[in-house]
Parts: C-alpha cells; sequence; structure tokens
C-alpha cells in the first residue's frame, strides 16, 4: 500500500490547487523569453546577411510556441468559475492570453522569415536591427514586471511592490514607444526606396517590420492587464 | 452474572467501549490530519513532529478541556431525566455511536467531508425521537449547536482574515519586512498562550484546584502572555534569518510549530466528545451504583478517548497527514500561521462553550478566510457546496441509522 493514496474525508485537500497560476504563468513567460531571445539573434543574423539559415531558429520558436500553448491550457484547465484569486480572474486570463500571442507572432514571423530570403539593402540593416533590439527590450521589460508577480503575491498586493510593478509596466511603455518610433522611420525608409526595389521585396520587407512590431504591442497589452491587476 | 452484572449489560458495555474507541480512533485516524495538514504543507514541521505534537496534544486537549463539549452531547441534546429508563437511555447512546462510526467509516470510505461531531449529534437526536418524541429533545440547546456550525467556519475565516490582514499590514507593508516580522512574531506567540492560559483555566476542574476567581485567571494569564511574550522576541531574535519576504516566511515558519501545537490541543477539546460522550452515557447508567463511577470518572474516560485518537493519529492518521500534506504545498508559512491561528481559536472558545462543532469545516472556513483576504493564490470555493450537502445529508442519515439501530437493540437485549 505504501506510495498509494489513503481515503479520507478530509475537506482541506479539495480547498487548493496543486497547481499554482501564478507559477504557470512564469512558467509560461520563460517560454516567450527563450523564443524572443532566440528570433533576436536570428533576425540579427539574417538582416546581416545569412538569409538561408532560418529553418533552424523557425523550428525551434515552433517547439516553444507548442511547448508555451500546453503550459497555457494547463492553467486555464486549473481554473474553473469556483475558483477565488486575489485579483479578478478575467484580468488574469487576458494577460495570460497577451503573453501567449507574443509566441504565435513570433511563430508566425519566423516561419515568414524561413519562406521567403528576401536581401535587405543595405541602407535599410541597420534601421531592421536598431527595430528588432527595441522590440525585444520591450518585451525584456515586460518580463521584468511579470516576474514581479511572485513577490506581489506573496505580499498579498502592498503599495510599494505595486508601485515597483508600475514602474516597469512604465518602462515597458516607453520601450514599445521607441519601437514604434523606429519603426515609422524604417517604414519610410522602405517607401522611399520602392522604385530601386521589387514590389515583392517591398511588401515582404513592410510585413517584417510590422509584425516585428507586433510583438512589442502584445508585450505593452500584457503590461496593461498587469496594470489592470495591481490597481486596487 | 459478570462482576456483580448481568450479562447483557455486561456485552452492552463491551460493545459501547469498543464502539467509542473506535469513533476516537477514527478522529485520530482522520480528522486530525485535516488540521494538522496545513502545517506539514507549509512545510512548518516535519510529518513525525506533526504525528508527535498531534498525539501528545490532542490527548492533553482532550483530557483538561474535553470536558464542556462532552457535558453538552451527554445532557444537552436528549434530556435523558424526561426519558428516565436506564435501558433505553444505555441501548440510545449506544445506538447513536455505533450509527455515527458506521456513517463515517462509510463517508471516509466514499470521501465526503462528513464530520463525526455532526454524526454522533444527528445518532444522539434520532433515538431520543423514538424513545420520547420531540418533547425530549432540547430544542433551544440544539438549535444553538446548530447555529455554531455555521458560525464556525465564519468564526475561522474572519479570524484568519483578520490576522492575515495584520501580517500584511505590519509585516509585508513595512520598509524592513523581516525586522517587522520579529516584532510581530512574539506578539501572536503570547496571545496565543493567553488564550490557552483563559481557556485552561477559566470554570475547569484545574482552575478552581489553583486559583480563587476570575481575576486571578485574568492575572495569571496576562502574566503568560508577557513572559511568553518576551521569551518570544528572545527566541525570535537570536534567529538570523536574512532580509526580504523569504527570511518572513522562515520565521513564520518556526511560528507555525507552535500554532501547529495549538490547533492540536484545540482539536483534542472539541472532538473527544464525540467519541467518550455517548460511551459516558453508557457506562455511568450502567455502573451507577458501583464505586468506579467516582468525581475522577469522567477525566479518565476523556483520558482513554483522548489515547484513542492518539492511537489513531499513530497508526494510520500519519499516512492521511502525509497525503493531505503533499496536496496542500501551495500554502506558505504565513498563511498557514493564519489559518492555524483562526481554526485553533475558533475551536478553543467553542469547545469552552460546550458547543461540538466540526474542526474540518473551520479550517476550510479559515482557509477561505484568508483566500478572501487575498493571500492564497486559488482557492477552490466548490467545497463550500460539497460542505453544506454534507451537512443536509448526514444528519438525517444518521438519525435514521441511529433509529434503525437502536430498534434492533431492544429487540436482541
Amino acid at each position: 500500500m505504501s506510495g498509494k493514496e489513503v481515503r479520507s474525508r478530509a475537506p482541506i485537500a479539495d480547498t487548493y490547487r496543486k497547481k499554482s497560476p501564478f507559477a504557470g504563468l512564469l512558467e509560461h513567460m520563460d517560454k516567450v523569453k527563450e523564443c524572443v531571445t532566440i528570433l533576436e539573434k536570428a533576425l540579427v543574423k539574417y538582416y546581416k546577411g545569412d538569409i538561408d539559415n532560418f529553418s533552424e531558429p523557425a523550428n525551434k520558436i515552433s517547439e516553444l510556441e507548442h511547448e508555451a500553448d500546453l503550459i497555457k491550457g494547463n492553467i486555464r484547465s486549473h481554473l474553473p468559475s469556483s475558483i477565488l484569486m486575489p485579483i479578478d480572474k478575467k484580468y488574469f486570463i487576458w494577460l495570460l492570453r497577451e503573453q501567449d500571442a507574443i509566441l504565435d507572432h513570433a511563430e508566425n514571423l519566423a516561419q515568414l522569415m524561413d519562406m521567403r530570403r528576401t536581401v535587405v539593402p543595405i541602407k535599410l540593416k541597420e534601421l531592421f536591427i536598431e527595430h528588432t533590439h527595441l522590440v525585444a527590450e520591450t518585451v525584456s521589460e515586460m518580463e521584468k514586471a511579470v516576474s514581479k508577480v511572485k513577490d506581489l503575491v506573496e505580499s498579498s498586493f502592498v503599495r510599494k511592490d505595486r508601485d515597483e510593478v508600475k514602474k516597469y509596466i512604465h518602462n515597458v511603455h516607453r520601450k514599445e514607444w521607441e519601437a514604434d518610433q523606429k519603426k515609422y522611420e524604417l517604414t519610410k525608409e522602405i517607401y522611399k526606396m520602392e522604385k530601386e526595389l521589387a514590389p515583392m521585396d517591398v511588401y515582404h520587407l513592410l510585413k517584417i517590420a510590422d509584425w516585428t512590431d507586433d510583438i512589442a504591442d502584445h508585450a505593452e497589452n500584457v503590461a496593461d492587464w498587469l496594470r489592470a491587476m495591481v490597481a486596487k | 452474572m459478570i462482576f456483580g452484572m448481568a450479562l447483557m449489560t455486561f456485552i452492552l458495555i463491551i460493545f459501547a467501549v469498543l464502539a467509542g474507541l473506535y469513533m476516537a480512533w477514527n478522529i485520530g485516524a482522520n480528522d486530525v490530519a485535516n488540521s494538522m495538514a496545513t502545517a506539514v504543507g507549509a512545510k512548518a514541521i516535519t510529518l513525525r513532529q506533526a504525528v508527535l505534537i498531534a498525539a501528545v496534544l490532542n490527548f492533553l486537549g482532550a483530557v483538561f478541556l474535553g470536558s464542556d463539549v462532552k457535558h453538552t452531547l451527554e445532557r444537552g441534546i436528549v434530556n435523558v431525566d424526561k426519558i428516565g429508563d436506564a435501558h433505553s437511555i444505555m441501548l440510545g447512546f449506544l445506538a447513536s455511536i455505533i450509527a455515527a462510526a458506521i456513517f463515517v467509516t462509510l463517508s471516509t470510505w466514499k470521501e465526503l467531508p462528513v464530520s463525526t461531531t455532526h454524526a454522533i449529534i444527528g445518532g444522539i437526536t434520532g433515538f431520543g425521537l423514538v424513545t420520547g418524541g420531540a418533547d425530549v429533545i432540547i430544542w433551544k440547546k440544539l438549535g444553538e449547536v446548530a447555529m455554531s456550525w455555521i458560525i464556525s467556519p465564519i468564526s475561522g475565516a474572519v479570524i484568519a482574515y483578520i490576522v492575515f490582514r495584520s501580517i500584511v499590514h505590519f509585516v509585508f507593508a513595512s520598509g524592513k519586512p523581516a525586522e517587522a516580522a520579529k516584532k510581530f512574531g512574539p506578539l501572536f506567540i503570547g496571545l496565543t498562550f493567553f488564550i490557552i492560559s483563559l481557556s485552561l483555566f477559566t470554570k475547569t476542574h484545574l482552575g478552581d484546584v489553583l486559583f480563587t476567581g476570575m481575576n486571578q485567571i485574568m492575572l495569571v494569564s496576562l502574566a503568560v502572555f508577557v513572559v511568553s511574550t518576551i521569551a518570544g522576541i528572545f527566541i525570535v531574535g537570536e534567529m538570523t534569518i536574512g532580509k526580504g519576504y523569504e527570511a518572513v516566511e522562515y520565521l513564520f515558519k518556526r511560528l507555525q510549530i507552535i500554532t501547529s501545537c495549538y490547533v492540536a490541543l484545540s482539536h483534542g477539546a472539541n472532538d473527544v466528545a464525540n467519541a467518550i460522550a455517548p460511551l459516558s452515557v453508557v457506562l455511568t447508567t450502567a455502573l451507577k451504583d458501583t464505586s468506579i463511577v467516582d468525581s475522577n470518572f469522567s477525566y479518565y474516560l476523556l483520558a482513554l478517548g483522548g489515547a484513542g485518537i492518539a492511537a489513531g493519529i499513530l497508526t494510520w492518521g500519519y499516512k492521511v497527514i502525509r497525503t493531505l500534506g503533499s496536496k496542500i504545498t501551495a500554502l506558505t508559512n504565513t498563511r498557514g500561521f493564519s489559518v492555524d491561528f483562526g481554526t485553533a481559536t475558533t475551536v478553543l472558545v467553542a469547545s469552552r462553550l460546550g458547543l461540538p462543532i466540526s474542526t474540518s469545516h473551520t479550517v476550510v472556513g479559515a482557509v477561505i478566510g484568508v483566500g478572501l483576504a487575498r493571500g492564497l493564490e486559488a482557492v477552490d470555493l466548490s467545497v463550500v457546496k460539497k460542505i453544506i450537502y454534507s451537512w443536509a445529508f448526514t444528519i438525517p442519515a444518521s438519525m435514521a441509522l441511529s433509529i434503525i439501530i437502536y430498534k434492533g437493540l431492544m429487540i436482541v437485549f
């Protein structure tokens, strides 16, 4: 009988969830982090001219996206309506959803890069690289903010922890804004070159810029839901 | 004739003792785990420590603080004087304890959150109704008891809520949480000992022997408060715990050892009666003309019940504690401390008021209290529905079972 669970009529065990939703959220975030790091490196390499080797990162990103999906599913299936959380559960679920959207967009972008090997004009290289870094930084600021939930939950959302989260959230907005500016600059440059470039190249470059920027937008959305979560 | 009594009476006594011990064993095997699991789950104590604390302090709680609830179950639910007939009374209480034992065994097997307290009271009420009709039931007291079943989980919740919010306010929200915890912790230790001291000495045999009046008891309890707070400050002061929230949890991990003892003590005080009160009625009725029943008889019985509970913990309860402890690892020490304090205080006060309540349901109330205080990542409130169903189901079922067994016993004896 050893190791086998014993029967009891103790209601205490039914009161808790074995899996912590917040730990799940952080686990999911780790996948985002890994994924965006791989994507950032691969994009920079691509812009620098290594355009034929996107298959490997694209596959890796796909794998991570799938793993993260499983984590997300697991968290959500452990949150039936009878669950009481210290914050509005709706916000939590939306936050998770937006965090997952980062992975979806990263996967789409990686697959796009793998599908058509568009040579990036020398004039645009630097702008593309800078934009990529800014997007990655937006995500990394978001990660800092989300990581703080561990302390928030532990201290039961005391003001000093909430203020710290708000500070990180502010950083996310700032980085996202910078990324937006860079994208504007980049798009303008692409349009300027529309006569020199093949139409399909223009289309593709614009698409890369857009989809990269989407990642920062979703990171910002995560921050917004986090902001709602810590509001009093 | 055996020992000067009729064979039938002798057999009846044997049955009653076995049933009573079985119930006590059951409480130890099952219910104790429910209240000890928070500390084990929060890793404040090891399984071995939990077993030791639970066995010793349940026994002490039963012996020193168990008499009020025992009295309620013996005389507060059914007016035995109105029934009059000693034979019916003996068979009735025997029937109710057998009914409760069967019912509790079935519900353990089916894993329903049934309370031994509710089962035994259902059993006693059931036999009372068929022997003497509605007249012999002391409805006022029964009403109080029923109210206490609703109030106790709420009280557990409210106290745990307040304790946890205080920890948040005074410790987590302060600039230096670890240092704040060092000041705050001992105060609660003092408070714990103060409440225990008051309960031990107010209107108890022990209090009557040692002190002459309430003023003295209050004074002594205040002294206990001061001494234990200072002792707490010294013990905690010696600890090097580091900084930040982890240090706070580490400190509360130590404090939780004390609240675990508090829980075990209170649990023994309230639950021993479920096993011992019906047995006590059977024995005192059967042996009332012998020299066995003297002024200490009640304490021997409480000790027997306490020993039965301890045996239940040692032979089976540890497995249940282990299983439950592994299921509730999400609980950290500050939360476990709040749950323990809310539960133990409620149960101890109820015990001293002679109110037989369910410790298990009070623990659940306390957990929900901490959840409402935004202290838990996720609390499953569906357990509340389960508990309410179990209330609604336990009383009629144990009543019916007790009536059937009573009728059966009437035919045999």
